[in-house]
Formats: C-alpha cells, sequence, structure tokens
C-alpha cells in the first residue's frame, strides 16, 4: 500500500527524495571536506596507528616544548620494540631557483612507520613533487647552511598544512641546536613512565593548535547540517501524514491494525531515505574521485555510513513520531470530518 | 434471526460541568437479510447509536449484543478484529483511499478483514462483488476519475467484499442526487439479500424508506416506533 501510493504521487515523493538527498548530500561533502582538511593538516600523525604519545611532564601540552632523554626511550624499547621517538620543528627549504617552500622537519628513531634517511639526504612528501621538486634535486635551509639532497618521496605526510621533510637526527639537532628528541610513539599504553605525560593520538591531535581550532569548525557545520536536516525530515515526514489523518481515520474505522499504518510509514520513510541516501552517498563518492587535487576532500566509506545512519535514526525518529498522532486519532472524529 | 441486540444503550456526553444524556434507553435488533432505516430529527442521537452499535465509540450503559456477546465490555483491540472482519461501513462520503485503484480498495479492505488467502480466490471475489455493484468496467480507475454515484457504488463493494455480517450506513446517500441516492438504496437492499446481511442506514429522506425493511424513528434520544 505503501509502495502505491508513492507510485501513485510519484512527484511528490521525488521532490521530497531529492530535498532529502541534497541536504544529506552537503553534509557529506562538508564532512568530506573537514576530513580532507584534517588529513592535509595533519596526514603524518593520522597515519601513525592508534597508540600513545608521550611528552615530558613539564611540556605544557605543547610538542615543542618537549624533551625526552635517550635513557627513556631505551626504557620504552624494551616493552615495546616497536616505540620510536621523533621531533618536529617547522622550517623552510630553497630550491636552487630560489624558489622557498614551508614545510615541517621530522627526524624520527628507526620505525618500520618511515624510511630512514642518511645524514644530508631528505625524503619529502609527494605534494612537493608537483612543485617540480625531483629526486637528485639540492635544497638548501635558509635558516642554516645545511644542504640536502632529495632522495625519494612519501605519500601523505603533511604537518601544519606543510609537507613533512624526513631527515637525519644528526641535521636536525644541528639545525635546531638540540639534542633530545620531542616525543615518544609507543603502541603500547604504558602507565607511569616516569615523569612522562601520556597523550591518545586524538589527544595529541587536539595538543597541535591549528588542528583543534580547524576541525572544531568543521565539525560544529556538520553538526548544525545534521539538526538542521533532522528538523526538515522530520517535518518533512510529519506533513506527508498530517495531510492524511483522515484517511488514516477512516482506514482505523474500518478496522485497520495501527501497528500496519506505522509499518506503512515506516516503509515510506525508509524507502525515501535509503534512495535518497544512496543517492548523496554516491555522488559525494564521485565528487571525490573527480575534485581537483587543490580542493582538500577526504570522505570515507565509514564516514559516510556513519553519517547516513546518523540520517536514517533521525527519520526514523521524525515519522515515529508523527505515527505517534495517527495511534492518537479517533476513528469516529475522521468520519464526522468528511461529513463537515 | 437476529444479528446485533442493542439493549437499554445510553450514552452521556459531558458538556463542561452539565452532562447531557445523548441516549437514553435505546433497543433495537437488527435482523439479517433486512435493512433497518433509523430516521429522526436532527440531533436526536441517530449518529450516536450507530457508531456505538458499530463499536466506534462507547456506550455510558446497557449492552451491545454480537452473536451473544457483550461487545461493550470487550478491549478496544477486540472491537477492532470485530469491526474488521464482520462490519462493513458506507459513509455519508465515499471515502476511498485516493491513490487506489477501485480493485485495490477491495483488495486492502480484504487483508484488513484478514482475508488473504490465496490470490486467485481474493481475485474472484473482487470480481463477484465489483460485478454486482455493476463497477467491473471500472476496475483499475482511481477514485478521482469516479462520479459521486460511481464512488458511493465502490463503497458499498469495501464495504461487503469481506462479507461481513452487518452492515453499517450513516445518510449513504446525503451526497447524491435523488436519481443516484434511489440507485445506491436499491442497491444496498440488494446486497442486504444477496449477503444475507443485517443492514443499519440512518437516513434523512423519506423517499428512500420505500428501499428498507423496517423503520425505527428516533426523539430525543429514544425510539418513538
Ligand atoms: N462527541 C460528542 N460530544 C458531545 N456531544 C455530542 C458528541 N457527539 C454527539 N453529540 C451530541 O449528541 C446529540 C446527537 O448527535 P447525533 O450526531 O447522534 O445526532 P443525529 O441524529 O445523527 O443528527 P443529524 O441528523 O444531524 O446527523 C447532538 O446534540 C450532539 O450535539
Ligand atoms: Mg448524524
Amino acid at each position: 500500500m505503501a509502495w502505491k501510493e508513492m507510485k501513485k504521487n510519484k512527484v511528490k515523493f521525488l521532490i521530497v527524495g531529492s530535498i532529502v538527498s541534497l541536504i544529506s548530500m552537503l553534509t557529506f561533502i562538508i564532512s568530506g571536506l573537514a576530513d580532507g582538511l584534517s588529513q592535509d593538516n595533519v596526514s603524518l600523525i593520522k597515519n601513525i596507528p592508534e597508540g600513545t604519545f608521550y611528552m615530558s611532564g613539564d611540556s605544557n601540552d605543547s610538542y615543542t616544548q618537549s624533551h625526552i632523554d635517550d635513557q627513556k626511550l631505551e626504557d620504552f624499547k624494551t616493552e615495546d620494540e616497536h616505540s620510536f621517538a621523533f621531533s618536529l620543528q617547522m622550517g623552510a627549504l630553497k630550491t636552487q631557483s630560489d624558489n622557498q617552500q614551508s614545510v615541517a622537519f621530522l627526524t624520527a628513531t628507526e620505525t618500520p612507520l618511515l624510511n630512514t634517511v642518511k645524514s644530508g639526504e631528505v625524503i619529502l612528501d609527494r605534494s612537493l613533487k608537483d612543485e617540480g621538486i625531483k629526486i637528485g634535486d639540492r635544497l638548501s635551509s635558509p635558516q642554516s647552511e645545511e644542504t640536502f639532497e632529495v632522495v625519494d618521496f612519501i605519500d601523505h605526510q603533511k604537518f601544519n598544512h606543510s609537507p613533512v621533510a624526513l631527515i637525519h637526527s644528526k641535521d636536525f639537532n644541528r639545525m635546531f641546536r638540540t639534542k633530545e628528541y620531542q616525543l615518544i610513539y609507543s603502541e603500547e599504553t604504558t602507565e607511569n613512565m616516569g615523569g612522562l605525560q601520556a597523550f591518545s593520538k586524538s589527544e595529541f591531535l587536539s595538543t597541535i593548535p591549528s588542528y583543534q581550532a580547524e576541525q572544531m569548525t568543521l565539525n560544529m557545520i556538520v553538526w548544525f547540517l545534521v539538526v538542521i536536516s533532522g528538523l526538515l525530515f522530520s517535518i518533512f515526514f510529519y506533513m506527508m501524514n498530517v495531510q492524511k489523518i483522515a484517511m488514516y481515520g477512516i482506514l482505523k474505522a474500518l478496522g485497520i491494525r495501527t501497528a500496519d499504518l506505522f509499518q506503512m510509514i515506516w516503509s515510506q520513510m525508509a524507502l525515501i531515505t535509503m534512495t535518497s541516501l544512496l543517492v548523496a552517498a554516491l555522488i559525494s563518492q564521485v565528487f571525490q574521485v573527480f575534485a581537483p587535487d587543490t580542493i582538500p576532500y577526504h570522505l570515507s566509506v565509514s564516514t559516510t555510513v556513519q553519517l547516513s545512519v546518523v540520517f536514517f535514526v533521525v527519520g526514523f525518529l521524525g515519522s515515529t513520531l508523527s505515527g505517534l498522532q495517527i495511534k492518537q486519532i479517533e476513528p469516529l472524529q475522521a468520519i464526522q470530518q468528511g461529513e463537515a | 434471526m437476529s444479528r446485533l441486540q442493542l439493549e437499554q444503550v445510553r450514552k452521556s456526553f459531558k458538556n463542561g460541568d452539565t452532562e447531557e444524556e445523548v441516549l437514553k434507553g435505546v433497543d433495537v435488533t437488527l435482523e439479517e437479510g433486512e435493512v433497518t432505516a433509523l430516521i429522526g430529527a436532527s440531533g436526536s442521537g441517530k449518529s450516536t447509536l450507530l457508531t456505538i452499535a458499530a463499536g466506534l465509540q462507547r456506550l455510558s450503559e446497557g449492552r451491545v449484543l454480537f452473536n451473544n456477546q457483550n461487545l461493550a465490555e470487550w478491549k478496544a483491540e477486540q472491537v477492532r478484529k470485530i469491526r474488521a472482519q464482520h462490519f462493513g461501513f458506507v459513509f455519508q462520503s465515499s471515502h476511498l483511499v485516493p491513490f487506489l485503484t477501485v480493485e485495490e480498495q477491495l483488495s486492502i479492505m480484504m487483508d484488513i478483514a484478514d482475508r488473504r488467502g490465496i490470490k486467485q480466490e481474493k481475485q474472484k471475489q473482487i470480481k463477484k462483488i465489483l460485478d454486482e455493484v455493476g463497477m467491473s468496467h471500472r476496475r483499475t480507475a482511481y477514485p478521482s476519475s469516479l462520479s459521486g454515484g460511481e464512488k458511493q457504488r465502490v463503497a458499498v463493494a469495501r464495504a461487503i467484499i469481506h462479507e461481513p455480517s452487518i452492515l453499517f450506513a450513516d445518510e449513504p446517500t446525503a451526497s447524491l442526487d435523488s436519481n443516484r441516492s434511489r440507485e445506491t438504496m436499491a442497491l444496498i437492499q440488494q446486497v442486504t439479500k444477496t449477503q444475507n446481511m443485517a443492514t443499519l442506514i440512518v437516513t434523512h429522506d423519506e423517499q428512500m424508506l420505500n428501499y428498507t425493511d423496517r423503520i425505527v424513528k428516533m426523539s430525543d434520544g429514544k425510539i418513538v416506533s
């Protein structure tokens, strides 16, 4: 019966469906942009598996102020051989043609997650290849006298919106006049590592100021959209059902089960939202493929599914709410309304 | 044989502080194969009586006996089941479902009455009833393309498709012209005989009484003849 109504009133349901579709698509795309920006911002950290990041206790939650002595790293290594220490500093590199690129200098102890570099060499994020830098190029640091030979490119390694430049610790220490690593990463959480402060991956990400501000804004937009579209969905389904209240009353007088009426509005709701969400998801995934590289856009299937589930639940609640009204319809009223 | 007996039915409505008694102890019996007309002045309580008899609202006092059981004491869900399976309804306006074709209207009513059964038999029943009301040629039409008289014919078909034992009709001809009204009344009388139902009709129109077997006149909440 639900299906027959949709067949008869194709246009009405198409309009509702396409609005649901457009709104959810907008939400998908914005959340894709949010994730894309965060990838563009800190893909270096995002690509490290879940684990724990340690800073020194006096670091004020800021990795730049953290310093960890080598002995600690040895302690970690005995607990978890995959642990490694690393440091990050913002800086710049200049090509021979005086083209300056800001980069995030990274150095780390040996880990399967990162390639190893020799002193005097640098591995760059692939985005710099598009800037015309090739393997074998010599880059110099404007702050110091160091020069580096590009030996390799790696994918998706960015920090603070800058491409990562992986260099040897000797070079790093000389350039930034330090001796100690800033951070230790370990897959396992070890409690009470002698005065070190432990951060989960997401906690660590939120200590990075640029990341936090950006994500908060975008997430707010996404949730705002979810709330607005939730309200809109509910109103749509509500209106669709209110129009039919007299008819539901007659059906109740004839003796239809209220459960069957619920089943009818639910199946309509499910059909509309599912089709619309599917279309929206498809389009936003296609957008992912065809989006120009300059737009940071990254919409994972799991985010899409999560948001779809949220929308579906919201639509379900909306139609159930109007369903509750139907439950209260007195068949008698409907008959008399018809007479008036 | 009697199909439904109303015994000393009373109904009052609260009207602010005062309580108004609309039915003041009514006895009516509906017999099978018989059309009972319920007439009386406006406001005398005809519709109230019909809806109480049909299980659409509760009485204040008295008994409604269907198969020797008192519907007045039953739970809402049980009454709904009785309505769905054993009662048929024709309203003043046809109240057809706008997005269903004529045969779908009948098919959905069979579902409501839990007469699912084999598809062929359902189709056979639909064809039989549509032939009976003379609407077979509009099987696939939607209500919007039917005339008022045709709609009411379909409404009668919907009311009897599940072979109810009682048919309730509250002013079924009020929205029709006199020719259409006579046709519809003749149809209701005819199906009452062929289906051997007990039929209760509320009507205003004196002319329609030619199509009824028994007349019950109400005045101020009581039966006067
Ligand atoms: N739900 C209700 N609440 C309060 N009063 C009601 C209610 N339903 C009916 N009444 C009153 O009961 C009386 C009888 O109403 P009813 O509808 O049964 O009359 P009727 O004989 O069908 O009249 P008509 O010929 O105009 O249809 C009227 O005075 C009406 O105002
Ligand atoms: Mg009335």
